[in-house]
């Protein structure tokens, strides 16, 4: 067993109302320079839709994560030792400038320079690449809240398992719905981007498991962009050098969560250490799909028990962080109540971001103007729910169903619970009923309720104790030396070589 | 003179800037090594660009890079026909390529707007400079046919002496134009590479071929040593398999050359009495050689004067050779006025022995590196790679009572006289005195 820490994520999809405010926050800090405007490192998309860049989700076109061979091996889809080489001049799976958007401003100049006439100035779109003017074809978020449209939502490709009927019903006026989707890099255990980078300019940072790359190492082949298959690495057209999600690790080193957790105006994002165990990874990912959620949760290990303990210890975790672990809000999410569930994890790259499914506005749904409602449920039953569960296991189980429904129920269970307190109206047998069915206890549904619905940011948020002075010491690196070597670590202008 | 700039300065200059230039850029500014790509802001284009140009000039880099690594071993394939048409062939389909890509790159960074918001004068240049470069190698290809097998021969010993720090741009002088084009332009682009985007040609990923997929780095040392401890044993497996393909990839090559001996020497062919018998002549005859060579030099250790002809069966045409003082092979020839002209056969160039045959400017002909000597005063004519001249050697000549008539140093200074009618029986000899050693 090798006991590893990870600084892991939880997304309340339930909670989030899509305002993209972790966007623009992680925007402003990070990507609001020439060559990175392209780039959204934290993006929310409206689901069903094609996302960013455009069906990043259809592997079959860009090729990222892994596979198991006929061999019964785990191997990248492509770019691996084989397939770089011939790729190497020029990548057929790597999405271009048009997968994503041409990055426009306005010309506001012109608002006071244009020269006295008949009619208002007015300030054009011009390309921040050519300074020409643009007509906008896209944008972000160009199908935000556009669900049930032809062009984005029924081009999802997580509707490929769905039959004809069901996508129909789906997308009928009044029927349909959406959710969002926010994402940031998954920081996995298993990155196809650090194993496909030729210059080993990426890399996991082994204390805290957050994937960075190396800017001085990077060399610009671009294979991570296609193998990342969450698209979660955009290519820097001006210093050509890949940049990714860096989860705001001078913020994380210094106990503060990232930025777009900080702003999330929904309080949907929960951030604790996990602990895994690194070296069951490889098998644990050549698990059929449908067995995947299951093996990645085998993966994370329980930080109260004292056998993990004592390995995590002897593999350098400090007590600080084991203490932080057994406090941490992910482990609740994931294991403890099995609500949150990694996105896509038919990649097998073991995403270390967990998603709760979205319960509202999924169950809500009205018929001649009067909301359905079922008589022993009180709300809907989640098999009639308006997002099919089938399209659900797509995103969070790799099209098993058991685990979205498992969490589902427990979702719907929590809710009933707490309208019996609130409300008072549900029989007390009828509610141990449904919290049984859901495999919840009384104590279980008021925490799921109390950290869903009212955490602050220190339950939330439960940051394991500043690195950075230990770091420091560790590495014998003074202060004095080591100052000014946080944020992105230059000290010199980003500019594109000659 | 510009022979000596674009050939002995220019690539000096190109070596310490390509090595200066790269490593300083490096140190001080790592992140601009890249390679820049440009698909992801046009990638229609660059498809029908990038992969003919990088496909091309690979192996026709790969091509000059073992033609001149190993220019015997390359000279022997390129005398077989099938080798030496492929060769050209492949070389030429690939210029072709090259040039193809070249020619869309440089097109797509004219027209494509956003490809000119990343475009810089530098980039422009070595396109042009690589079009220059392609179409000099081409034109030499077509032009000067068979160049794979002329031009390790020819220019090889070129790079050999730029290399070994003796530079010598004679070997080029009487190249053609597009040759001495091609050369001039291979230094222009390495003293630019460090300074352009060609800098990606040096950080090829071959390292990838030999991580684990995984990469985890550890910022403190306590948990790296931990680390590292488990590591160990998985890291010298590693360590284990790159020595063993480094040498044993060594050993191949080495083995190349060797491999048809060594296996002769095991198998030890049973010989027929014919080869036998040869080989055993041939042996006898380098004996004979080497027993003739030994007598020569005693004789010239113990007489003060050694025969080297009957004047009257000098010609003033076609050189006698003989051996002088030091040993060295030597040409007699007769003068207009019927006296003898001798002079060192040992070309100053490299050390071949020169022809014996005048041409009609009366000068003898090295063929190794074709440079012509005038016999008269020894000089080396214009454009010969051998720059000084042949020495001319002193002689004596006797009468057949053996008294010294007429004698001429090596400077040209005569003793004593002779009588026309004596000179067809006179015999010529060179002296000792007159020799090196004696002075």
């Amino acid at each position: 067993m090798d006991v590893r820490a990870h600084v892991s994520m939880v997304f309340h999809l339930d909670k989030c109302i899509g305002c993209h405010t972790c966007s623009v926050a992680c925007k402003n800090i990070w990507t609001d320079r020439p060559g990175a405007e392209y780039m959204w490192w934290n993006n929310v998309e409206t689901k069903p839709g094609t996302g960013y860049p455009a069906q990043w989700e259809d592997q079959l076109n860009f090729k990222g994560g892994w596979v198991v061979d006929k061999d019964r091996k785990l191997k990248l889809r492509s770019q691996d030792k084989t397939d770089f080489l011939p790729k190497l001049f020029y990548n057929p799976n790597q999405p271009g400038l048009s997968d994503y958007y041409e990055p426009w401003t306005y010309a506001y100049q012109n608002l006071f320079d244009a020269p006295l006439g008949k009619d208002q100035p007015t300030a054009i779109p011009v390309s921040k690449i050519t300074g020409e003017p643009i007509d906008i074809e896209s944008g972000p978020n160009w199908d935000d809240d556009l669900s049930g449209s032809p062009i984005y939502a029924e081009n999802d490709p997580n509707f490929k398992n769905l039959t004809a009927d069901e996508k129909e019903m789906l997308f009928s006026v009044e029927r349909i719905s959406m959710m969002y989707l926010p994402r940031i890099c998954n920081h996995c255990a298993n990155p196809s981007c650090v194993a496909a980078c030729p210059s080993g300019a990426l890399y996991k940072r082994g204390e805290d498991g957050i994937v960075l790359i190396n800017q001085d190492k990077c060399r610009g082949w671009r294979a991570c962009v296609s193998a990342c298959p969450y698209k979660k690495i955009y290519y820097n057209w001006k210093t050509g050098k890949s940049e990714k999600c860096i989860l705001c690790y001078p913020r994380v080193e210094t106990g503060q969560p990232p930025a777009c957790f900080h702003t999330c105006v929904g309080r949907i994002r929960y951030m604790g250490v996990m602990l895994y165990d690194a070296d069951r990874i490889e098998e644990a990912m050549k698990v059929p799909k449908e067995g995947l959620v299951d093996s990645q949760r085998s993966l994370l290990l329980d930080p109260h028990d004292p056998k993990v303990i004592e390995k995590a210890l002897a593999n350098g975790i400090s007590p600080g962080w084991i203490e932080s672990a057994q406090r941490s809000p992910i482990w609740k999410f994931v294991m403890e109540w099995k609500l949150a569930l990694p996105l896509h994890p038919e990649f097998r790259t073991l995403p270390m971001l967990y998603y709760v499914p979205p319960l509202l506005p999924v169950m809500g749904r009205t018929e001649n103007n009067i909301y359905e409602h079922d008589a022993d449920t009180i709300f809907s039953t989640i098999e009639k729910a308006r997002l099919p569960m089938k399209y659900l296991s797509m995103l969070f189980s790799a099209g098993n169903i058991t685990p979205v429904e498992e969490s589902m129920r427990r979702l719907l269970a929590v809710r009933i619970y707490q309208r019996s307190i609130t409300m008072g109206d549900i029989e007390a047998e009828r509610l141990k009923r449904i919290l049984r069915e859901a495999g919840l206890t009384e104590k279980q549904a008021q925490e799921i309720y109390t950290l869903s619905a009212l955490p602050g940011p220190e339950d939330r948020f439960m940051m394991p104790p500043i690195q950075r002075e230990e770091a420091v010491e560790k590495t014998g690196c003074s202060p004095e030396q080591c100052k000014g070597t946080c944020g992105l670590g230059k000290t010199q202008k980003p500019e594109r070589g000659p | 003179m510009s022979d000596q700039f674009l050939f002995i300065a220019l690539p000096y200059v190109a070596l310490i800037s390509l090595v200066i230039g790269s490593i300083l850029r490096f140190r001080i500014n790592a992140f601009s090594y890249s390679s820049l790509s440009t698909q992801f802001l046009e990638d229609r284009w660059l498809a029908w660009a990038s992969m003919p140009w990088h496909i091309g000039i690979i192996v026709i880099l790969t091509g000059h890079l073992l033609a001149f690594s190993f220019p015997g071993v390359w000279t022997t394939l390129a005398a077989e026909p099938v080798f030496l048409i492929t060769v050209e062939v492949v070389g030429a389909l690939c210029a072709f390529l090259c040039l193809f890509g070249v020619l869309i790159l440089l097109v797509r960074r004219f027209v494509d707007a956003k490809l000119q918001a990343v475009t810089n004068h530098l980039e422009i240049v070595v396109l042009l400079i690589l079009l220059i470069q392609i179409s000099s190698g081409l034109a030499v290809a077509l032009l000067h046919r068979w160049g794979s097998s002329w031009a390790p021969g020819a220019l090889g010993p070129y790079l050999h002496s730029i290399l070994m720090l003796r530079p010598d741009a004679a070997y080029l002088s009487d190249m053609p134009p597009f040759v001495k084009m091609h050369i001039a332009t291979a230094w222009v682009l390495l003293m630019l590479l460090p300074f352009t985007r060609l800098v990606h040609a040096m950080s090829l990923p071959f390292h990838y071929f030999f991580r684990a997929p995984q990469k985890v780095v550890w910022n403190s040392s306590r948990s790296e040593a931990r680390f590292e401890q488990r590591l160990e044993k998985d890291t010298e497996r590693r360590l284990f398999i790159k020595a063993s393909v480094g040498l044993g990839a060594s050993a191949v090559l080495l083995s190349l050359g060797t491999l048809d001996k060594f296996f002769k020497y095991f198998l030890k062919q049973d010989l027929s009495n014919e080869q036998e018998a040869h080989l055993l002549s041939e042996k006898l005859h380098r004996l004979k050689q080497s027993a003739q060579e030994r007598e020569y030099e005693l004789e010239r250790m113990s007489k003060d004067d050694i025969f080297v002809a009957k004047l009257s069966d000098l010609s003033k045409t076609k050189g006698k050779y003989f051996i002088d003082y030091q040993m060295r092979p030597a040409l007699a020839f007769r003068d207009e006025n019927g006296l003898p002209i001798l002079l060192s056969a040992k070309c100053t160039h490299l050390g071949c022995t020169v022809g014996q045959d005048l041409d009609e400017q009366g000068r003898v002909l090295c063929p190794c590196h074709i440079s012509y000597f005038d016999i008269k005063t020894g000089s080396p004519s214009a454009g010969s790679p051998a720059k000084d001249p042949l020495p001319h050697i002193g002689w004596a000549l006797q009468n057949e009572q053996g008294k010294t008539l007429l004698a001429q140093d090596a400077e040209g200074r005569r003793e004593g006289s002779i009588e026309p009618g004596q000179l067809e029986s006179s015999l010529l000899f060179i002296v000792k005195r007159f020799s090196g050693e004696a002075a």
